[in-house]
């Protein structure tokens, strides 16, 4: 600890403003190699210039980069993948789809998915986790029933609830009947024999009532549906299909930190905007990495900051980032031409001619590279 | 100016003063065995001679 302090010190001294994982990877070097103060020194100091010359400079055209650098490996995963893989009997949208889907910031993804993880005390605690894994996934009164009948003659439903089943999910046998009585009132219950009776008796009333008893949800959190529980490493994590973070990270044991989903507009929603940044990077890399190519986070994180920095999570396109320029010729130079030309036309706006796409169209050399330093000539001394 | 140029600054100012060197200027080194005005200009920025400046 001492260590971490004295080394911290030293690169304090130097005054550089390195990213904390550097700072931590130094340190750990440093404890690593034993260095000495001398050799530490010596150290930053090629650090610090390796680091000056990987920063991109002004005037560099990053966004032109980053979408080259995205845009490249995407072309491989159209050829391999346009589909869905099985994940720990699971589906989750990959490849391509996933990525023009998180580029769209969509509202509702094809495959929300949340992996939930527990505090230290409760992560190895099997018999917990399989209560809370059922308290969180859907059951209906099916998966609980043992026998199910319909009969036509006295005109009701008979279903006998499976002891074992019910243990097995570890439910309580007095929730399920509160349940059933709350959302059925022509119900006789007799020990584990339930049956129910139509509101009026004719036989298309018998038959949707034997599809709305099959169909009661016993226990479950909105959204989620099925729920996986694996064993990753020592403890215990529940993977779910659908989502709903805010009402899980409500319960008692769940670790609020790690546990997550892969719904962007939810953590917007649930967790604020930085963490929807956060989101979009973790998401867009992760999926580039599935497919086993290498895109740097910093492209990853221009396009994540472009689409949040309003304060909102917007798409890439029409109805986000490109339909919200300032600029006319730039929105009219993307799509929707002469919606945008009339438009401006009718309000009289003006085109302050400070981006790019403007300064070509016009013909004049453009504010990026070169272009973006001025010349003045400088006093006599 | 204290700040290393930029490599866009670079070829700006060197572009700047070999037009004025072309058209004319007095160079402010002595001229090297090649006559270009660019040659010339990179000299005078490396010697920091170049009456010019960068406007952000």
């Amino acid at each position: 600890m001492q260590d971490t302090k004295r080394i911290m010190g030293v690169i304090e001294k130097k005054g550089v403003d390195f990213p904390k994982s550097l700072v931590n990877e130094i340190v750990d070097a440093t404890k690593r190699h034993d260095l000495t103060g001398k050799e530490l020194g010596k150290l930053l100091d090629e650090i610090k210039k390796a680091y000056e010359r990987a920063k991109v400079e002004d005037g560099e055209a990053v966004g032109t980069v980053a979408a080259q650098s995205v845009g490249e490996p995407g072309t491989q995963m159209t050829m391999r993948t346009f589909h869905y893989a099985g994940v720990a009997e699971l589906n989750v949208t990959l490849g391509l789809p996933r990525l023009i889907e998180i580029v769209d910031a969509r509202k509702k993804i094809s495959t929300p998915t949340m992996a939930i993880y527990f505090q230290e005390d409760y992560r190895t605690d099997e018999e917990f986790i399989r209560k809370i894994a059922n308290k969180i996934g859907k059951i209906t009164m099916k998966d609980i029933l043992k026998d199910f009948n319909i009969n036509y003659a006295e005109m009701n439903v008979v279903v006998e609830l499976d002891d074992d089943k019910i243990n097995d999910k570890r439910l309580e046998f007095d929730d399920i009947i509160k349940k059933i009585e709350k959302a059925f009132k022509r119900v006789q219950i007799n020990k584990n024999i339930l049956s129910f009776e139509p509101p009026t008796p004719n036989i298309r009333e018998l038959r949707l009532l034997a599809d709305k008893v099959r169909d009661l949800q016993i226990s479950g959190v909105k959204n989620i549906g099925k729920v996986v529980i694996s064993k990753e490493g020592e403890e215990w994590v529940i993977h779910t299909e659908g989502s709903n973070l805010g009402a899980v990270l409500k319960m008692k044991g769940i670790d609020r930190i790690r546990t997550t989903t892969n719904d962007i507009y939810e953590i917007e929603r649930v967790l604020g905007i930085e963490a929807a940044r956060n989101a979009i990077i973790k998401e867009a890399q992760s999926t580039m990495d599935e497919q086993g190519l290498t895109v740097d986070v910093r492209h990853i994180m221009l396009v994540a900051d472009m689409m949040t920095a309003d304060g909102s999570v917007k798409s890439i396109g029409r109805h986000g980032v490109s339909g919200e320029k300032a600029s006319v010729l730039a929105r009219a130079s993307f799509e929707e031409t002469g919606k945008h030309l009339l438009r401006a036309s009718i309000r009289g706006e003006i085109d302050h001619l400070s981006g790019i796409i403007e300064n070509i169209i016009i013909g004049q050399p453009i504010p990026l590279g070169t272009g973006s330093v001025g010349v003045i000539m400088k006093p006599r001394k | 100016m204290v700040k290393k140029l930029t490599r866009f600054e670079r070829a700006r100012i060197i572009g700047a003063r070999a037009l004025q060197l072309s058209m004319g200027a007095k160079p402010l080194v002595n001229v090297p065995e090649s006559f270009d005005p660019i040659d010339i200009a990179t000299l005078e920025l490396k010697k920091g001679l170049i009456p010019l400046d960068i406007r952000k």
